[in-house]
Order: C-alpha cells, then structure tokens, then sequence
C-alpha cells in the first residue's frame, strides 16, 4: 500500500464517521430506514490489506461511531463481522485472485456486477447484525428484517452514488 | 507446544475476529442495560436448572446432618404451642385481640449454590416470584442472619450474602441498643467487621449484636454475631472491631425469606413524605 492510500484511507475514515453522525444518524424516514454509509470505507479498503488490518481497523471505526451513538459495542460488533465476511466474500465473487482488476474493490475497476454483489453482501451483513443485535429479541423479527432490507438498499443508493461521483478509473 | 503457536499463527483471522468480537460484544452486554439484563436473566435460568440438579446429588450426603437440625428446630416449636403450657384456668376465652397482627412470615427454601471464598459472595435459593419472593426481602437461617434478595426470576432467587463487599447491616448492640454497621471486608467467612462503635460505649469481648430493625429489610432482633475484638481509635470519631459471625456461611442449607407483610404500607409512608 502506498503511502498516498494510506492517507486517503485515513480522510476517508475520519470524513465517513463524521457524516455519519452528525448527519445520516439524524435521518430515520419512515422509521424504518437508518442510513449506515460508514461501512463505505470498509468496502472500500484495498485488496493487499493484511487481514488484521481489516480486522482491528473496522473494529475502531466502530468503535468510533458507538462514542458518538451511545451504543458501546454495538456498531463495533456489527463492523467486525462485516471485516470477517470480506475476504470471503471477495473469493467467492470472483473467479480467483487474478480477476481483480487493481488493488480497489471500487466499481470502475471491477465492474457493475462483480461490485454489486460484493456490496450487496457486506452491507446486509452489516445490516442484519446491528440491527439484530440492537433489538435482542425474536418477537418483532419480521419488523426488523423490513429495517435491515430497507436500511441496507439506501446504504446501498449512498454508496452507488458515490462511486459515480468520486472515482475515477484508476491504475 | 510449537504446534499449538504454528495453528494459532495459521489460523490468526478467525482468532483475532473472536477477539474483537468478544471485545465489542463484552462492551456491549456490559453497557446496553435491556441487552445486559436480558441475558443477565437469561444466564440466570439456565444456570439455576443446572445447580438445582446438581444440589438434588450433593444434599444426599448431608442428609444426616439436616435431619439433626431439624429434629432439633422441630423439638423447640413444640415446646411453644399452647398445648405445651399448663393451663391454670380451665376457662378459656377467645379475644379478638386487634394490637397484634402478624407483621412477618418466613417461606422456607433451600440454597441450590453458595460461596464464601470470593469478594462478592452470592448464594441461590430454589424459591423464586411464584412462591411470593421479591427483590430486597431479607434471607435468614433460623434467628441469624444470611443477607437480603437482590434479583428474582420465575423459579430461583439470587441472594447477596453477608459475605460481600456491598453488603452493610444496621445492627445495634443486644445490651444497650447502640447502633452500629456490620460489613465484611473479605478474608476470612467467619468473621466481620463494625464500624462506627460511639466512643462512649463500652464494649466486651462476646457482647451480641442483633439487627436493629431500622432496615426494611430485616425484622428487629435477628443474630448477627459476637464481637471477638475491639479497636480504640484515638483519633477518628468512632471506634471498630471485629465480629464473629453466628451464621456458618459454608454450611447453610435450608434458609427462610423474611416476608414483611407491612411492606407496602411503609414504603408508602416514605413515598408521601418524599413527595410533599
């Protein structure tokens, strides 16, 4: 990793907590849909990372929303399992290592469909256990899985939109 | 040993995930009270089935003991029903008698989990709020103390006893009513400590403390200890030393919940002058 996306990843992070909480935290339409853009940056972190820095810097990035959100624990348990399932997710996607175009799993370097999918997962995954953690109980299970779908299809509708606007193709 | 540290470096991912996640989750059980309390009682139920069973094992091979207590309990309840007294009227007259009413009954249970070696000691009791316990009922063996109710499920409660750094009694000595605290600040079960002795008072070795009755906790009267020794501090306000307690914490089997039938009536009085 250069030194170049090393800084990029560490605006990236302290911009995506930021506009999480003083702006997404504040938008609940319909009260069903609670935006979680912050998990961008988790999808976002380049392919040659080292497992555990996907690990424990997913882990702080929860960390720091729940500061700021009151819920200790509660966004860092969601964003460690979302760091868990990456790797995985990215071998089952592609056809092997070799088909990764670059060193960003961002859309202009894989491709619509490779990114949709890989997005769509991590971001239900995510989804589902923060949303399943924070209610901790089975009786309004169909209540909370309407959340995560629609919580999860506009982080998704946030993050296709910034893909279009800031990335260029890149080497 | 080289291959245990070889598959912990293979496997290091999944590692490091269980850690974090058990980090996050300890973080979050900790400081989220619905998700605490939930698997709090949870973990409680489980856990009092399994010591239920277990306990159903252990107490054969105290039976003989309990039989003699209660052989004895049961001699000394005979000897205080009526037909035990000798009748020096052969008239008896019934009296309706409003200046007694019964302010306290005891529901009987038996300790399925106890502990006297830890700091905060708790013991678990098979009686629970389907046989009418509640939360800050005192527990008592006989006329000694065990400690108070501090959380109840469906089936077991959870009893803080004496033995525990959260636990203060209001006590009083039995022979001049001078009030003093009883706390235990670790070491050895046998023996407390009481603080807060009024200078003017003088104490001996043996001298009983009872409780005093000032806490809605425990009726008046009820055994805590003797005092086995005695500090003069000569520059603070109170003098302290240290209590032998009567309870035998290690050998408690069968206890009794205070139930104070008045309790309503006075949390109640205390609520209006609160709120006035």
């Amino acid at each position: 990793m250069t030194s170049r996306t090393v800084l990029l990843n560490i605006v990236r992070f302290v911009f995506l907590i930021f506009f999480q909480v003083l702006i997404l935290n504040h938008i609940n339409l319909g009260g069903y849909i609670n935006p979680f853009f912050y998990i961008y940056f988790i999808l976002l972190l380049p392919f040659s990372s080292p497992k555990w820095f996907l690990l424990i810097s997913s882990f702080i990035l929860g960390l720091g929303i729940d500061l700021f959100t009151n819920t200790p624990g509660l966004n860092a348990a969601a964003c460690v399992v979302m760091a868990f399932a990456r790797p995985f997710t990215i071998r089952i996607i592609s056809s092997g290592p070799e088909s990764l175009i670059g060193d960003t799993p961002s859309l202009k370097n894989q491709g619509l469909k490779w990114f949709l999918y890989y997005s769509i997962t991590l971001i239900l995954i995510h989804h589902a256990t923060l949303f399943y953690l924070e209610i901790f109980r089975f009786t309004e299970f169909f209540a909370t899985f309407l959340r995560v779908l629609l919580s999860s299809a506009f982080t998704l509708l946030l993050v296709m939109i910034s893909e279009y606007l800031f990335y260029p193709k890149e080497e | 040993m080289r291959n245990l540290f070889l598959f912990f470096r293979k496997h290091y991912f999944y590692f490091l995930f269980l850690l974090l996640e058990v980090i996050s989750l300890s973080l979050f059980f900790n400081y989220n009270e619905f998700q605490g309390s939930t698997l709090y009682t949870l973990s409680n139920s489980i856990f009092g089935s399994i010591n239920a069973t277990f306990n159903n094992v252990s107490e054969y091979f105290s039976l003989r003991k309990t039989n003699k207590v209660l052989v004895e309990e049961l001699a000394k309840l005979h000897s205080r029903l009526p037909e035990a007294y000798y009748k020096a009227d052969t008239n008896c007259y019934y009296i309706h008698d409003t200046l007694v009413k019964l302010e306290y009954t005891y529901i009987s249970a038996k300790v399925i989990s106890n502990s006297t070696n830890k700091r905060n000691n708790f013991l678990m009791i098979n009686k629970g709020k389907i046989h009418g316990i509640q939360n800050h009922m005192g527990v008592v063996i006989g006329n000694k103390i065990v400690g108070q109710v501090v959380s109840v499920s469906r089936h077991f409660s959870w009893v803080m006893s004496l033995l525990n750094k959260d636990s203060r009694i209001s006590g009083k000595f039995k022979k001049n009513n001078q009030l003093v605290n009883v706390e235990w600040n670790g070491g050895n079960y046998r023996k407390g400590q009481v603080k807060e002795i009024p200078k003017h008072v003088v104490i001996k070795e043996g001298d009983t403390i009872i409780t005093s009755g000032n806490s809605d906790i425990f009726p008046e009267g009820i055994l805590i200890g003797t005092m086995s020794d005695f500090t003069v501090a000569p520059d603070e306000n109170f003098n302290y030393g240290r209590i032998l307690f009567s309870t035998d914490f290690n050998s408690i089997g069968y206890v009794e919940v205070v139930v104070d039938l008045m309790r309503k009536e006075k949390e109640e009085l205390k609520a209006s002058f609160k709120s006035q």
